[in-house]
């Protein structure tokens, strides 16, 4: 499903060079539920932004759902990213429009059925726990509503691989276990699933493989 | 899919506020302003054919030839090229035409004690001979016959009438152009404005994958809406102004021009206006996604 090698990636700011992510290898399969840990800065979110090609990599391969990412048309792009869903860390909810807009605009940008439109939000929003506010716009909701909202976009494709960085982000424990339950239904789904987080309650506390990140190294693979 | 395009256009046209209607208004008056030279200009060429086909040279004799001679003569002349037709006017008929548009003061001329007036060929050009130049050659050739004995006619004036009709069709494409240049700049802030507030969705449409058409075709549509409704208004406003103006030029025009009436624009001119709206209102739009995309 996933593979890394020997990934490398460097930030140019000016003169100045920022190693993100120094020498990172390793696999995910099929199916398995994959925690990424690490400090603030640690590059969490810079390895799932290679996963999904907002950012390529200096050195190393990346492959993703059997596609090698290194030649890959912008056509190609966006067929990979069509088949992955992504939380972003900073949930990028469009402040004009409804939960409701915001997730069925996903389905109707890539041409999905009119018919099914309303659905399949509507099946994405009870899974995340959210169809009672489906009329809110995003600076209505709290900070975990607003975290269930963006998760509910990154299904409502059902894709086979779901990235989550920081759904839990500044969430309490209770508000963030109800998310951690969410996502664990969709792993129960069969959906890959590759959850980044700094906090190592959730790390620990979830029994799954973790991979940990330190300065940009991958310091420990428990899998 | 295609209501979904439609529907973030529009949305889009109503972010872009104030300037988006400013683009409108100046499209409207580019457009406006490039119908009314061209109402302008069509009905100048209306009267110019209509000059055209009333155009008659005239071959006055030195003599009044015989009836048989007339009649061969006229055969003669008809054989030339450049001539439509002929048709020979005797002494007496030119008398009697004279005194007809005379009318009641035709009692000046029963005063006359002879004829004063010469035999004639009224001359009919083809169209072809009703240029200045064709004309010019016209009369060369009838001044080389022996009969005549003057030959009067040209066709300067209607083609100075002619000369006016381009240079107000000239005109009103530069006017037009300018504005609408200034248009496409405008609807190029606009489309600006629009990208920037469209950031964070085109963000996410590149980040879920969305086709590159479905990202860029709603900003290329509203530009065409900012165009489509710019050439609408202009149309309107035309259509107005002819429907108030044109009963009160008919006279001024009949008597300066020979013209009966005052005509809106023809449908294809219509069709013309309402694409090159579109068009600039896209371009507008194209302009402004280069820009952002250098
Ligand atoms: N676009 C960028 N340009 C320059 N440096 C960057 C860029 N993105 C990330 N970095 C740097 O790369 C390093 C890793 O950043 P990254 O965002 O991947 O960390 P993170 O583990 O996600 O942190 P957090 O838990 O705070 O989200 C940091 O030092 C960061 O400053
Ligand atoms: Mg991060």
């Amino acid at each position: 499903m996933i593979a890394m090698d020997r990934v490398s990636k460097v930030f140019s700011v000016g003169p100045v060079k920022v190693p993100a992510l120094t020498d990172v290898s390793f696999r995910v399969a099929k199916g398995e539920f994959v925690v990424l840990h690490g400090k603030s800065g640690a590059g969490k979110t810079t390895l799932l932004k290679l996963l999904y090609r907002t950012e390529v990599p200096s050195e190393g391969d990346v492959e993703v759902l059997g596609q090698p990412l290194a030649k890959l048309s912008r056509r190609g792009v966006a067929a990979l990213r069509q088949n992955i869903g992504v939380v972003f860390q900073d949930a990028k909810l469009l402040p004009g429009r409804t939960v409701y807009e915001n997730i069925a605009f996903v389905l109707r940008v890539l041409g999905t059925p009119r018919g099914e439109i309303t659905a399949r939000t509507f099946d994405a929003l009870r899974a995340v726990g959210l169809h009672s506010r489906a009329r809110a716009y995003p600076a209505q909701l709290s900070q975990g509503e607003a975290q269930r909202a963006a998760l509910a976009r990154a299904i409502v494709r059902r894709p086979a691989l779901l990235l989550a960085d920081e759904p839990t982000g500044n969430l309490d424990d209770e508000m963030g276990n109800e998310i951690l339950q969410v996502i664990r239904d969709i792993h129960a789904g069969g959906t890959t699933i590759l959850f980044a987080t700094h906090q190592a309650r959730l790390a620990t506390g979830l029994r799954r493989r973790v991979l940990v990140l330190e300065a940009g190294r991958l310091v420990k693979d428990d899998g | 899919m295609v209501g979904f395009l439609v529907g973030e256009a529009l949305r889009d046209l109503r972010r872009a506020g104030r300037v988006a209607i400013s683009a409108i208004v100046l499209i409207m008056l580019s457009l406006a302003a490039v119908g009314s030279f061209l109402l302008l200009s069509g009905n100048l060429g209306h009267a110019v054919s209509a000059w055209r086909d009333r155009l008659r040279v005239i071959v006055y004799l030195k003599q009044e030839p015989s009836t048989a001679a007339a009649s061969a003569l006229a055969r003669k002349v008809e054989a030339m090229p450049g001539v439509a037709g002929v048709r020979y006017v005797s002494r007496a008929e030119a008398l009697a035409s004279l005194k007809k548009t005379l009318g009641k003061d035709a009692s000046a001329a029963e005063h006359l004690t002879a004829n004063p007036l010469p035999a004639s060929l009224e001359v009919t050009p083809t169209a072809d001979a009703a240029t200045p130049e064709g004309a010019r050659r016209l009369v060369e050739r009838l001044s080389a016959l022996p009969e005549a004995e003057e030959v009067a006619g040209g066709v300067e004036w209607v083609d100075k009438l002619a000369r006016l009709q381009r240079l107000v069709t000239l005109v009103g494409l530069g006017f037009g152009g300018v504005l609408g240049i200034a248009a496409i700049l405008t609807v190029t802030t606009a489309t600006t404005l629009v990208l920037h507030a469209r950031r964070h969705e085109t963000e996410i449409m590149r980040l879920v994958g969305a086709p590159e058409l479905v990202i860029q075709l709603p900003l290329l549509l509203q530009g065409m809406v900012q165009g489509l409704l710019g050439a609408a208004l202009a149309l309107v406003a035309l259509a107005i102004a002819h429907a108030f103006v044109a009963p009160k030029l008919v006279p001024l025009m009949a008597a300066a021009l020979g013209l009966g009436r005052v005509d809106f624009l023809p449908v294809l001119q219509i069709g013309a206006i309402v694409v090159a709206g579109a068009v600039l209102g896209a371009l507008g739009g194209l302009l402004a996604r280069g820009r952002v995309a250098a």
